[in-house]
């Protein structure tokens, strides 16, 4: 289930057998402690949480917390279940039939697989960025004004000064702000992305869900949308998936790590980076395995 | 083991390869080559369709056209045609001057006729005179001869014999106690017909008195009714022929009858042309055909005319006059009101079937029905819009029962429904799922998903199945012939008023002309005339349609 295509090209790949002599360099500190105390509150809490497509398994019985005000990036190999869970906490993988969830995943103390849970307010709550930017065939305002309008706000006024606010949030704002009646579609590839996370922002969510970003994107639209999640950190909880380690490693700070379905390893960004306690994490970041 | 590759050289394509360079171009020209075809055959068969409608709008209108445009519609320069008039009028009285002097020496019961009834009033005038009993004797008994010898000599086929019993009549003449009398008529008729007897052969009087009979007809076609004759209760018999090419066709009728004549004993009958000239040879009537050969322009006087109005006019006496100003409306209203009804419930439709429904049994049923209404044959829809919208539904809303554009809009939009569906479903299904996928992420419920983001998007597709259905629902005949059509009709003014009555359309009248016994020939140009009106209508809405699909796509696509 692991393509060799997956494996990070950064990484300084070995074709041969791995040589022991290196993991042996990487002291692992934390090998028996599990996820270390991380400070402040969770503002999600998955607890055993378990997701099946069918027969198949999802994700499997993860247990992590993440904390506000942060970057939590998930990494792992392809088909490892981290879109899957990036998914879950808005409730995305609804759109798929036959899903079945076990366990319990709070956003903000809430259960989102709660029969009770308004989908609509939790998504509002939970905004999401897709892998390639989507932006509506619509004017770059409409984009932008798109879920502020249906949460009822739909004074001109109003409208106008929000879709300066997230555009201006998503640094967007300067490029764009002399022809908003433009069509979206208009837009190169960097710009449609970050339009799509000034339309996520537009709800004023809590949580900002990130799935691979800018992985249809070049380096330099990369690297703006990486400076943004930076800016942005200090609003709201952006969790992030990302093929990209170095990407994982520069914009957040935890890392869990995905493989199979199961929750590998979760801790400070430096820590798995550096000295990861499980053999597996270490090989997938090394390059070793993946 | 070493096994040859069919080419080394990389640059060089292998055999296979060419091989399929080869079908590819064939594939390539016979798709072309079909597409081509399609093409040819619609200029074949489109072309001379309007080439020939055209004639509708543009023709060389006579000064009768002008006549019944001014006296049916008010159009025109009355004083131009007043002048006109007369000229024409001018023209054509020697015609009639040359039928009247030849038909009284044919119609014979005519002749006998007039006899008996001067006998009659020299009687009664006999009476009023207070004449002495015994002349009053001598009198009636000479007029009875008078009547009897001249119906002998009109009844007669021999000359000799007819000239004969004229003379004894004409011996008559000059005595004294019939001048100033009624009886004098007799004397008039007996010289008349003499000159007939003189020139005519009395054995072929039968004969002359049919040919005589369809030369009048032709008359009749080409100047209308006679000057100070009644006037026909029928519009279409008050004109002659209103326009030139209908005028030639009743000219080359007047000036050479159709004969049927056995070549030879047993074969079928052979038809042949003989100039009327020739078969009036000797008689009065004989001018009469150089004249209308050289002077028929003169007595109708066409022009060149471009009667726009024909897409305005109501049509009078039953497509004979007029235009197809209510066709049209009528076939604007009940196309339009069927898409109206077809669209909103076909793109929910669609809607349930891409969103909502499954892979069911149930909806693989509905998906199979739907396929099927498509393929139900026009006219089962109109019994059932007959059955269904004319006597059992409508009436429930306390509308009449009987047909109306309303039924016709409402059958002919279950008659588009399933194109409609269809194209929606494609359509819906096209939307790219990161579309749906962004508007839920955002929050958005399904129904706002739906309407804000994939229905627009939806759009240009939905847009092709509504181009397809107004084609559809404006040529339809067979759903609204139960349902919503006459014949006959005129402009109703607002149109939304006549929604509860019957209309015709452009489809169903050009049926109706062809089935009609005898008008099809009459007004063929009416016929094409409609036929091109629906083609330009079509094609007008088409364009309007594409030129909103472009546009919207053109929006989708960011430009």
């Amino acid at each position: 289930m692991v393509e060799p295509g997956d494996s990070p090209a950064q990484m300084p790949q070995t074709a041969e057998a791995p040589d022991k002599t290196v993991r042996a360099r990487v002291p692992t500190l934390f090998a028996a402690a599990g996820p270390r105390p991380l400070n402040g509150e969770p503002l999600i809490r998955s607890r055993d949480f378990s997701l099946f497509y069918g027969q198949k398994v999802g994700v499997k019985q993860i247990t992590m917390d993440i904390h506000p005000q942060s970057v939590t990036a998930i990494i792992g190999p392809s088909g490892c279940g981290k879109s899957t869970f990036l998914r879950s906490i808005n409730r995305m993988n609804d759109l798929i039939p036959n899903v079945r969830v076990e366990g319990r995943l709070e956003v903000a103390g809430i259960d989102v697989n709660d029969r009770r849970v308004n989908l609509p307010n939790l998504r509002q709550q939970v905004g999401m960025v897709f892998q390639k930017p989507n932006p509506f065939p619509k004017s770059i305002y409409d984009n932008v004004a798109y879920g502020r309008r249906f949460q009822g706000f739909r004074h001109r006024g109003e409208l106008d000064e929000a879709v300066e606010r997230c555009l201006r949030a998503a640094a967007l704002w300067d490029e764009v702000k002399d022809n908003l009646r433009k069509s979206a579609l208009a837009l190169s590839g960097g710009q449609q992305q970050r339009l799509c996370i000034a339309r996520a922002l537009a709800t004023q969510p809590k949580v900002l869900l990130m799935d691979e970003p800018c992985s249809a994107l070049d380096p330099i639209a990369t690297g703006r949308i990486e400076e943004l999640i930076a800016d942005l950190k200090s609003a709201y909880t952006i969790v992030i998936v990302t093929h990209n380690m170095q990407q994982a490693a520069r914009v957040s700070d935890r890392t869990a790590f995905f493989c199979l379905g199961e929750l590998i390893e979760y801790d400070w960004t430096s820590v798995i980076f550096t000295k990861p306690s499980k053999k597996q994490t270490e090989d997938y970041v090394t390059g070793r395995f993946g | 083991m070493i096994r040859r590759l069919p080419s080394t050289d990389p640059l060089r394509p292998g055999r296979l390869l060419r091989l399929r360079g080869a079908v590819d171009r064939i594939f390539t020209g016979l798709a072309s080559g079909s597409i081509l075809l399609i093409a040819l055959a619609l200029v074949v068969v489109l072309a001379p369709m309007l080439w020939r409608g055209a004639t509708a709008v543009l023709f060389r209108g006579t000064v009768e056209f002008r006549l019944m445009q001014m006296q049916k519609f008010g159009r025109g320069n009355r004083a131009d045609l007043a002048v006109e008039l007369v000229q024409v009028a001018e023209v054509r009285q020697p015609v009639y001057g040359m039928l009247d002097r030849f038909s009284r020496g044919i119609a014979t019961d005519d002749m006998e006729e007039e006899a008996r009834r001067l006998y009659r009033e020299f009687g009664k005038q006999l009476d009023r005179r207070d004449t002495p009993a015994q002349e009053r004797t001598e009198l009636r008994s000479l007029a009875k001869h008078l009547r009897d010898d001249f119906t002998e000599a009109v009844e007669s086929t021999d000359k000799a014999a007819a000239r004969e019993a004229l003379g004894r009549v004409l011996r008559h003449a000059d005595d004294p106690r019939l001048t100033g009398t009624v009886a004098e008529g007799f004397f008039r008729m007996a010289r008349d017909y003499g000159h007939i007897v003189d020139t005519v052969d009395l054995s072929r009087r039968a004969e002359y008195a049919k040919a005589l009979g369809e030369v009048r007809d032709a008359i009749q076609a080409l100047f209308g009714p006679r000057p100070g004759g009644p006037r026909p209760p029928l519009v279409m018999d008050q004109y002659g022929a209103t326009r030139w090419d209908m005028a030639e066709k009743q000219l080359a009728r007047l000036l050479t009858a159709e004969k049927w004549v056995e070549v030879q004993p047993g074969q079928p009958l052979q038809r042949v042309e003989v100039p009327r000239e020739r078969e009036f040879a000797g008689t009065d009537l004989a001018p009469l055909f150089p004249l209308m050969r050289e002077r028929a322009a003169d007595m109708l006087r066409p022009q060149m005319t471009l009667y726009w109005q024909y897409f305005l006019d109501d049509s009078l006496s039953g497509h004979y006059f007029g235009g197809v100003g209510p066709e049209i409306l009528g076939t604007l209203l009940i196309t339009i009101l069927a898409i109206l009804f077809a669209l909103p419930l076909g793109v929910v439709s669609a809607a349930y079937l891409v969103e909502c429904a499954g892979d069911g049994r149930a909806v693989r049923l509905i998906r199979t029905c739907i396929n099927a209404l498509a393929g139900v044959p026009s006219i089962v829809f109109g019994l059932f819009g007959l059955a269904f919208f004319v006597i059992f539904l409508l009436p429930k809303f306390g509308l009449p029962q009987g047909s109306s554009i309303l039924a016709g809009g409402l059958t002919l939009g279950l008659l588009v429904l399933p194109i409609i569906i269809r194209a929606s479903e494609e359509a819906i299904r096209s939307v790219p799922p990161t579309y749906k996928e962004a508007a839920l992420a955002l929050g958005a419920s399904r129904l706002r998903c739906f309407v804000t983001v994939m229905l627009p998007a939806a759009l240009p597709g939905i847009l092709t199945g509504v181009i397809l259905s107004v084609s559809r629902a404006a040529g339809e005949t067979a759903p609204i012939l139960f349902t919503a059509a006459v014949a006959i009709g005129s402009t109703a003014w607002p149109p939304w008023s006549a929604v509860t009555k019957p209309t015709c359309t452009l489809a169903y009248s050009s049926y109706h002309i062809a089935v009609g016994d005898r008008l099809a020939a009459l007004v063929p140009h009416n016929q094409y005339g409609m036929v091109m009106t629906l083609i330009l209508l079509v094609l007008i809405l088409n364009v309007a349609a594409i030129l909103v699909r472009s546009r919207v796509a053109m929006r989708l696509r960011g430009q």
